[in-house]
Parts: structure tokens; C-alpha cells; sequence
């Protein structure tokens, strides 16, 4: 399987500030990829970097081509929601899926106008007059109705009601991902997409500082709940993470190569996958870089 | 696929354009224009009625009897009939570009920055559209078609005008359609308008590139930028050159251009300003003894292709463009 992204020592300066620092990842084809990392982490400027939108150091190919050189090219295969809320306010609804028919070869104008008929949007409707869920209602039925290889949203669903969220994500899984498209996602609700991801990575300081599927990350870090009686023999085998919950102790360990074993954890108390945000907070606090 | 693509894509971009800004670039215009039908018309209308027209002109020692002027009087008519053809196309007209060039100047500031500012410009570069094809599209609204708009709502304003004037003035017994009817002004007035379109296009380059470099570059407060910059720079070169004259007597050289490019960057989009810049008004725009003299506009203004003046501000304006295109290719919008 091909790669869609390929980076490597992608490196992208602001003036003296470093905002990705010489990153390698490969995304391959197939996967929705989480890309999480908190803000000012360089998680928006990888996917910029990745959409040609701005200059970089280091090596970048995207479906094979290169975003600054090629991306005319790139963008036939490529879209993308960079934020919520930024159609244009005089755009009607009408108007904007006869311009995306008109410029886009890969754009579905059924499939555009099926999803709409879904919702409350009018073709009449200009953007001005919608709520803030209705305008990624429209934007997210523009983008799906396009068959791109490769989708990404950038906090796609930053100020939404937690009702549209839901309903977006649940979209993007049954009406448009398949096998052929690769989608990533950069989000601080960890928690709303932790259940569609195949792919991890967390981003921290313009580093990634863990990449891995989703199985992986199963197979690998364990959380116990460990008694009082066994927190210093749990504390022997050093957690990544600790904290409390109705007075009981949550521990997390990296049950990966070179950290404790499932039987020596298992041992210790009640054991089970943690969440993602979990994993997300221990990594962050900067016990596990 | 992609062969026809690009045609498709500009027809769409152009189409866009004219979304976004039918208020600025076709509702106003429609309603000015009719307004001036109204008002002119009323004028005209009261103007005639109230006075009426003399029952017996004398003119070249013939006496008029309206019925049969044009029987009696072919070549008077007919050069009534072209001085109130010319009249309505003036007085339609000259609001209706006035209009225009204040319509194309916000238009210029505002087309590659009102969608950084509202950050629309990341859903059109989530679309397969070029930037070169996007700035273009731009270009040649500012340039072509808000100037077509504005010259098809003139043509047909100064055509309802005319036709009221004769109606009234057939009330009162002057039968003026068929004189008109067979007029060459009245055919050839709009086509006049026409082509003097390509001469537009050539003069208001500079400042459409200029403006369009200013709206893709400013962080905010286009209008400062683009008005400030030529503005204060003029200032400046001035101010050195006369304190350069008090001491050594000399003066800079680039003081006697500095008035000439500061118009023709802020006022080449105002339709007829060729004349201007050539240094002379045009003979036919003086009132002569007939009238405004339509036809000498087109050669004259052709005229002032030939200097090398206008070509420079085509290489100029074009390459302001280049710069605008590279600049949204590549600026970071945060």
C-alpha cells in the first residue's frame, strides 16, 4: 500500500520560532488518521504544509506529489475544512454546488444535493442566514459529494453543538470514508473521534510524540485501578500516569516493550484500555516524551 | 479533462465574481440609470409640454412647419435628431461611469483581501483552482466586465430617453422616429461606447494591479495602503525636491514624473482619463457648435495607445498581477 503522506525532517521556521521540528510520518491509504496535539503544537502547520498552503523545509509528498511545486495538481485529489464557519457569508446554497460542480471533475452534485435534502438548508439560502451547525451542514455536504483521495479537516467541528458534532462524524464514516480514502484529523475533542480513528499521533512542540494504530495503542498502554495496598509495588513498575477517582488510585503504564507486563498489571488490580483523552493529558504532561 | 478545464474554471470563477458583487456592480448602476431616465425624462417631458416648441422656427430662411420638416429640412433634422442622440448618451453615461470607477476602485481593494479577511479564501483553495486563474478572474472583472455592465445599462438608459424625448416630442407634432430611425448615431452611439472598452482596459491596468497588489498584501486598512503609499511618497519627493532646489538649485528627476505615476496608478480606471494624460482634453468633448462631437472619441483615444506611456502601465500593471498571484499563492492566513 502506497503512502498518502510522506514526511520526512519536515521542518517548518517562523522567524526564530521553530513550529514543526525536522518531523518524520507516513500516512498510508485506508486509515483516518488523528493528528492531536495542543494548541500552538504544529499540528495546523503540518496539514498546511501538507496542502501547499505554505513554504516548508525537508521532504513532503503528498499522494505523490509535492504541495509547493505541484499543487494544482494535488488539489484535484485533495480537500479540505480547514476551520468551521468559512464560506463566504454571500454565497447561497444553490450557488455554491454549482460552482463546486463547475470547478470540481470529481464533484457529485447528487450526492451534494441528497445530503442537503437531509437538513434544514434551502437552495435559496444565503450563508449570512444560517447558524453556525448549518454552515458546516453545507460545507460538509459540498466536501463529501467530492470523491478526493485524500480529506482533511482541521477542528472541523470547533463551536458546534454537540448534536451536529456527533452528526458529523457520524457522516464522515458512513457516507464517505471507504478503503480508497484516507482522512486526517486534527481536533481538541479527542474524545468525539477517538471511536472512528484507525491512527494516532500526538504532536507536541513541532515533535511527534507518539505515532501508532489504534491497536497498537490496545495492545500497549493498560490503566489499573490499584488498591491501596499495592500503590507502591504499582509505583515500582512506573506509571506514565497517576491520578484519583472516588478514592481509588488510576494508574497508567506502558505495557510496551521494555515497560511492565499485562500479567504483572493484572496482578496489581482491575485493568482495561484507557481513552484516548487519558492518554492524550499523560502524554502531555511531559512524564513520557 | 484538464484541457477544458480552464475555460470552464474562468467561467465559473467570473460567474462567482458576479455573485458576490451584483449589488456594487449591477443593481447600482440599474438604479442610478433609472433614476436618471426618470428625473431626465421628467425634465425633458415638462421642458417641451410647458413651452412647447416654437410653432414657426425660421431657420436658413426657411420657415418650420413640424409635420414636414423632414421633408423640408433633411439635413437639419438629421442634425437634430444626432445632437439629442449625443445628449442622452452624455448625460446617461457620464453618471454612470462616475459610478463605475467607484465601483472597480473598492472592487480591486477588496477582491483579494475581503477573503483573507473573512478566511473564505481557504475554502477556494480547497478547490482544484489555480491561483493565477483565480487572480485573473479577478483582473478581468475589474477590467471587462463591470465596464460592459455599466456600458449595456448606459446604452439602454440614453435608448429610453431617446425614445421618450421623441415620443413627447410627437406629442406636440414633431414625428421625430423616422429621422432618428435612420440616424448612424443611433447605431453607432453604443458601438462608439464599445470600443473605446479595449482603451479602458489598457489604461486602467496600473491602477487594477496596483489596487489588487495593495488588497493581497495589506493586513489591514487596504485603502490607507493603496492611497497612502503614492499619496505620501508624492509628498515626500516633493518636499525633497524643493529643498533640494533652495540649496543647490537642482531639482530631482524623478519629481517631474512623481505627479503623472501617482494618477495613473490611483486614476486609471476613471473611463475617459486617457485624455487627461495625454496632456490635452479632448477636442470632442468640448461643446461644439453641434454638440459633443461622439465620433472624434474613438480615434482620439485610440491615439493614445500609440505613445509608450500607456504600454508602460500595461508592463507595470501586469506585473503588480504577477505579484498579487504569488502573493496569495504563498501567504500564510494564520
Amino acid at each position: 500500500m502506497s503512502a498518502v503522506i510522506e514526511a520526512r525532517s519536515l521542518t517548518k521556521r517562523y522567524g526564530k520560532r521553530t513550529a514543526v521540528d525536522g518531523i518524520d510520518f507516513t500516512i498510508p491509504a485506508g486509515r483516518i488518521v488523528g493528528l492531536i496535539g495542543p494548541n500552538g503544537s504544529g499540528k495546523t502547520t503540518t496539514l498546511k504544509a501538507a496542502l501547499g498552503l505554505i513554504p516548508f523545509e525537508g521532504q513532503l509528498s503528498v499522494l505523490g506529489l509535492d504541495p509547493r511545486t505541484q499543487r494544482d495538481e494535488l488539489m484535484q485529489d485533495v480537500c479540505f475544512i480547514a476551520d468551521v464557519a468559512i464560506l463566504p457569508r454571500w454565497l447561497r446554497v444553490r450557488d455554491a454546488i454549482d460552482f463546486v460542480a463547475g470547478v470540481h471533475p470529481r464533484f457529485n452534485r447528487d450526492k451534494a444535493e441528497r445530503y442537503i435534502a437531509n437538513t434544514k438548508l434551502l437552495p435559496s439560502m444565503k450563508v449570512k442566514e444560517m447558524s453556525k451547525g448549518m454552515i458546516v451542514q453545507l460545507h460538509l455536504a459540498l466536501v463529501m459529494a467530492i470523491d478526493a483521495k485524500l480529506l482533511v479537516l482541521d477542528e472541523p467541528t470547533l463551536g458546534l453543538d454537540i448534536i451536529y458534532r456527533k452528526q458529523f462524524y457520524q457522516n464522515l464514516l458512513e457516507d464517505y470514508f471507504d478503503e480508497h480514502k484516507t482522512i486526517v484529523i486534527t481536533t481538541h475533542q479527542v474524545e468525539e473521534v477517538e471511536h472512528i480513528l484507525t491512527d494516532l499521533m500526538f504532536i507536541r512542540d513541532g515533535r511527534i510524540v507518539l505515532a501508532a494504530s489504534m491497536e497498537e495503542i490496545g495492545e500497549r498502554y493498560v490503566e489499573v485501578m490499584v488498591p491501596q495496598e499495592k500503590l507502591s509495588a504499582a509505583n515500582a513498575l512506573q506509571p506514565i500516569d497517576r491520578r484519583t477517582v472516588f478514592g481509588k488510585a488510576v494508574l497508567l503504564f506502558d505495557a510496551g516493550p521494555g515497560g511492565a507486563s499485562r500479567q504483572q498489571l493484572a496482578a496489581l488490580g482491575e485493568t482495561r484500555n484507557p481513552s484516548v483523552a487519558d492518554l492524550f493529558v499523560a502524554t502531555m504532561k511531559g512524564t513520557y516524551a | 479533462m484538464s484541457t477544458n478545464n480552464g475555460a470552464d474554471t474562468m467561467k465559473w470563477l467570473l460567474r462567482r465574481e458576479f455573485w458576490e458583487h451584483k449589488g456594487s456592480m449591477f443593481w447600482a448602476p440599474l438604479i442610478v440609470g433609472a433614476l436618471l431616465v426618470v428625473l431626465l425624462g421628467c425634465t425633458i417631458t415638462y421642458g417641451i409640454i410647458a413651452h412647447g416648441i416654437p410653432a414657426h422656427v425660421t431657420i436658413n430662411g426657411h420657415t418650420l412647419q413640424h409635420p414636414r420638416l423632414d421633408a423640408l429640412l433633411p439635413d437639419e433634422t438629421r442634425m437634430m435628431v444626432g445632437m439629442i442622440t449625443r445628449g442622452m448618451y452624455l448625460g446617461a453615461s457620464t453618471p454612470l461611469f462616475a459610478i463605475l470607477t467607484g465601483v472597480v476602485f473598492f472592487y480591486c481593494l477588496g477582491a483579494l483581501y475581503d477573503e483573507r479577511r473573512d478566511r473564505s479564501i481557504l475554502f477556494w483553495k480547497s478547490l482544484p483552482v489555480s491561483d493565477p486563474l483565480t487572480v485573473v478572474s479577478k483582473a478581468v472583472t475589474a477590467l471587462i466586465v463591470a465596464p460592459a455592465i455599466t456600458l449595456a445599462l448606459a446604452v439602454v438608459a440614453s435608448l429610453t430617453l431617446l425614445s421618450i424625448a421623441c415620443m413627447v416630442l410627437s406629442t406636440q407634432g414633431l414625428n421625430l422616429f423616422a429621422a432618428l430611425l435612420a440616424s448612424p448615431d443611433l447605431y453607432l452611439s453604443p458601438l462608439r461606447l464599445a470600443a473605446l472598452l479595449p482603451v479602458y482596459v489598457v489604461w486602467a491596468l496600473p491602477t487594477v494591479g496596483w489596487l489588487m497588489l495593495v488588497s493581497s498584501w495589506a493586513k489591514s486598512k487596504p485603502f490607507m495602503w493603496a492611497v497612502g503609499v503614492p499619496v505620501v511618497s508624492l509628498v515626500v519627493i516633493k518636499w525633497i525636491n524643493a529643498a533640494l532646489e533652495n540649496f543647490s538649485g537642482q531639482t530631482l528627476l524623478l519629481a517631474h514624473y512623481a505627479n503623472d505615476v501617482v494618477a495613473r496608478i490611483l486614476a486609471g480606471i476613471v473611463p475617459g482619463i486617457w485624455f487627461v494624460f495625454q496632456g490635452h482634453g479632448p477636442a470632442g468633448m468640448r461643446p461644439a457648435g453641434n454638440g459633443a462631437d461622439m465620433s472624434a472619441l474613438v480615434p482620439q483615444s485610440y491615439l493614445s495607445l500609440a505613445g509608450f506611456d500607456a504600454w508602460i502601465g500595461v508592463v507595470l500593471g501586469i506585473a503588480m498581477l504577477y505579484a498579487a498571484i504569488r502573493m496569495r499563492r504563498w501567504r500564510d492566513e494564520g
